[in-house]
């Protein structure tokens, strides 16, 4: 789990263009969405379909359904751990 | 005080007929034209699509031209549909002579087609670069007059969905204010894998036929196709002895400025644009017939549409539906294929139906099942784009006296500021956090810099309105996305890539930034851009429209594409240009 964390904080960034984050500086439990979060929009929960995707073989079948998962990094982590193709 | 403008011709092919009375016959039919991939291309065999029932070569044949030869599915749809429209009218070389004539044409991925297929070859320096001008939209417009044989004043305006309907209204401007005496102005769209790869990232693809204003609904059908109107002024038409099938009796384009992709909930850009048409028309709610809705089929469309048709007609909503169902969503070509097809309505006495709609949507509104044997006199047409983009116009079975007004008050202009090559653009960081400036391309944010510095000189007024002109687009997205199609194939584009990827990425980002709900317009002709747009502002302070109108010329090309050009003997001077100003009224 903890390693599937750091992965997705070094890969959302990169996704993400988030230039002036580091991994260090992501807490796993802070909300990714909303102003007291770390800020994304609905595109930015697109391209995280688009990276589970690519890194775990994980299909989303819309936004709607990413949102459920994609409070914070750590239910994210968890939602790839179960759901994991690759 | 002005008169309605007379349409006396069309023409159109899409996925339900390659003419008029194809179409016409499957609008009364309830004819689908949306089914699995087969002309296109695609892996996505999963993505039903409305494709025109021809190949290149059936069209090549049509149009009398070699097959051989390297032409755009754009342009050659867009040449069948031109051709139509002039031998309804019918107008002849003669009857062009010593008339003012511009053809206006909206597109927004212009022969991307053609680019796909020749851009391994392209890039690795092959003789195939000599077609890397087919990815500008003016570039196809041209080429569309020419194989047409007509000569006329071009224009080509990219606004994405909402593109052929700006034209239409651009046209009839310039009708009214006697810039012009005859136009031919619509829209023409090919489906591309660059087209289709980047709606299916946005996940707003329905793997189903598309069902708008639907409970269930899930998404668009992408499809693809071409119409024009001909349009003059009656007086002209009568003369001429050309029979007006329908007038320009009211239009609008506004923004809703919220968001690139996305529509707001009170669709406060729809509202302001229909409102606007209704107002220059002077109809009140209760006289209006019939509206074809834009209705897409996304979740987030036809909610906001309905949420701003029920603003403007309360308890008078007229009947309302979307042929997207049956032709697809034809982005660019909608506003103009969805003009012909309310002519239609109105000429043969039917209201299309809202073909797939079972389900109430308790935030939608409950569209039109189809009627037939009904006076059709008023009726309006929606069309909404990316980047908050939205017009209406509305067209009447006879003419009328318009709300449309013209004053020569002084102008005035702040001086012209430019960057290029050499440009700071980390200097962007005062103006956006850095939240929005890890998006931004090179052109983004020069286009940000040159047009904060421009409204620097004006400190007390408020833009009302955007003008914005470029030849190449947003090419840095444009190319991302072609190399990413190239060496991964067609999944995994990025949203965020393709969201960027119209021309009109810059215009709706500054209305997004400045709060500006005003006119909002992107012109990609091949030359006398700036010319163009400032015409456009200088007339839209005359119609009373604006005060204040922030123009751009934007252009950058990747050193990818300059060296594509570079082989093609086409020689760049410098590779970024971006030039703002401000027209103000004194």
């Amino acid at each position: 789990m903890e390693e599937i964390i750091s992965q997705l904080k070094v890969k959302i960034i990169e996704a993400l263009n988030l230039e002036e984050m580091t991994p260090e500086s992501i807490d796993a439990t802070t909300p990714l969405f909303g102003e007291e979060g770390l800020g994304l929009d609905s595109i930015d929960a697109l391209e995280i379909i688009v990276l589970l995707e690519k890194n775990y073989g994980i299909r989303l079948a819309n936004a709607a359904e990413g949102k459920k998962v994609f409070t914070n990094i750590e239910s994210i982590a968890r939602y790839v751990s179960e759901h994991r193709t690759k | 005080m002005a008169k309605s403008i007379a349409i006396t011709g069309s023409g159109i092919i899409c996925a339900i007929g390659n003419d008029r009375d194809m179409v016409l016959k499957s609008l009364r039919a309830g004819t689908r034209g949306i089914g699995p991939v087969s002309y296109l291309q695609s892996s996505h065999r999963d993505l039903p699509v409305g494709e025109v029932k021809m190949t290149d070569n059936e069209m090549k044949r049509q149009l009398g031209l070699p097959e051989d030869a390297v032409y755009s599915r754009t342009s050659l749809l867009g040449a069948i549909a031109l051709g139509q429209a002039l031998a309804d009218a019918p107008l002849s070389v003669k009857d062009l002579e010593g008339k003012r004539v511009v053809f206006i044409s909206g597109t927004t991925v212009g022969g991307m087609d053609v680019i796909e297929r020749y851009y391994s070859e392209m890039t690795a320096g092959d003789d195939m670069a000599k077609y890397v001008n087919r990815h500008e939209c003016g570039y196809n417009t041209d080429e569309i007059a020419r194989i047409c044989g007509l000569s006329a004043k071009t224009v080509t305006i990219s606004t994405a969905c909402s593109s052929a309907l700006n034209a239409i209204i651009l046209g009839s401007r310039m009708l009214l204010s006697r810039q012009a005496d005859i136009v031919i102005a619509g829209g023409t769209e090919a489906l591309s894998r660059f087209h289709l790869n980047g709606f299916n990232s946005l996940m707003i693809l329905d793997h189903e036929p598309c069902r708008p204003f639907d409970k269930t609904r899930r998404g668009l059908n992408l499809g693809e196709g071409a119409a024009y109107v001909v349009l003059e002024r009656e007086d002209d038409a009568l003369k001429a002895l050309r029979h007006p099938r329908g007038y320009i009796s009211g239009f609008g384009n506004r923004c809703d400025a919220y968001h690139q992709t996305a529509t707001s909930p009170e669709g406060d850009g729809a509202f302001l644009a229909m409102s606007d048409a209704m107002t220059m028309s002077g109809l009140a709610p209760g006289d209006i017939d019939y509206i074809n809705a834009h209705g897409t089929g996304t979740p987030d469309n036809d909610h906001s549409e309905s949420v701003a048709i029920t603003r403007l007609f309360g308890d008078a909503c007229p009947r309302v539906s979307s042929t997207k169902a049956v032709t697809g969503h034809t982005t660019s070509a909608s506003g103009s294929i969805e003009t012909v097809i309310c002519l239609l309505a109105i000429k043969h006495n039917f209201a299309p139906d809202n073909i797939g709609w079972t389900s109430k949507d308790d935030g939608c509104i409950t569209p039109c099942m189809g009627e037939r044997e009904v006076e059709l006199k008023n009726v309006m047409c929606n069309s909404f784009g990316f980047g908050g983009n939205d017009s209406s116009i509305i067209i009447t079975d006879k003419p009328r006296t318009l709300n449309f007004g013209q004053c020569h008050d002084a102008i005035s202009s702040t001086p012209v500021h430019e960057l290029g090559d050499k440009a700071d653009l980390s200097m962007v960081k005062q103006y956006i956090s850095p939240m929005e400036a890890r998006r931004m391309s090179t052109l983004m944010k020069a286009a940000i810099l040159t047009s904060m510095a421009a409204m620097n000189d004006v400190p007390n007024r408020r833009v009302d309105a955007i003008i914005i002109a470029t030849r190449y687009g947003m090419l840095e997205q444009g190319q991302k996305i072609l190399d990413h199609l190239t060496t991964h194939g067609e999944d995994q584009v990025s949203p965020t890539i393709f969201m960027q990827s119209t021309h009109n990425t810059i215009a709706g980002s500054l209305a997004i930034r400045l709060k500006c709900h005003g006119y909002n317009i992107t012109y990609a002709n091949g030359d006398n851009l700036l010319d163009t747009a400032l015409q456009d502002a200088r007339d839209l302070i005359s119609e009373g429209k604006a005060n204040t109108v922030l123009v751009g010329c934007h252009d950058y090309c990747t050193e990818t594409f300059m060296n594509i050009y570079d082989t093609a003997g086409i020689k760049f001077t410098g590779r970024l240009n971006s030039k703002s100003l401000i027209l103000y009224k004194e």
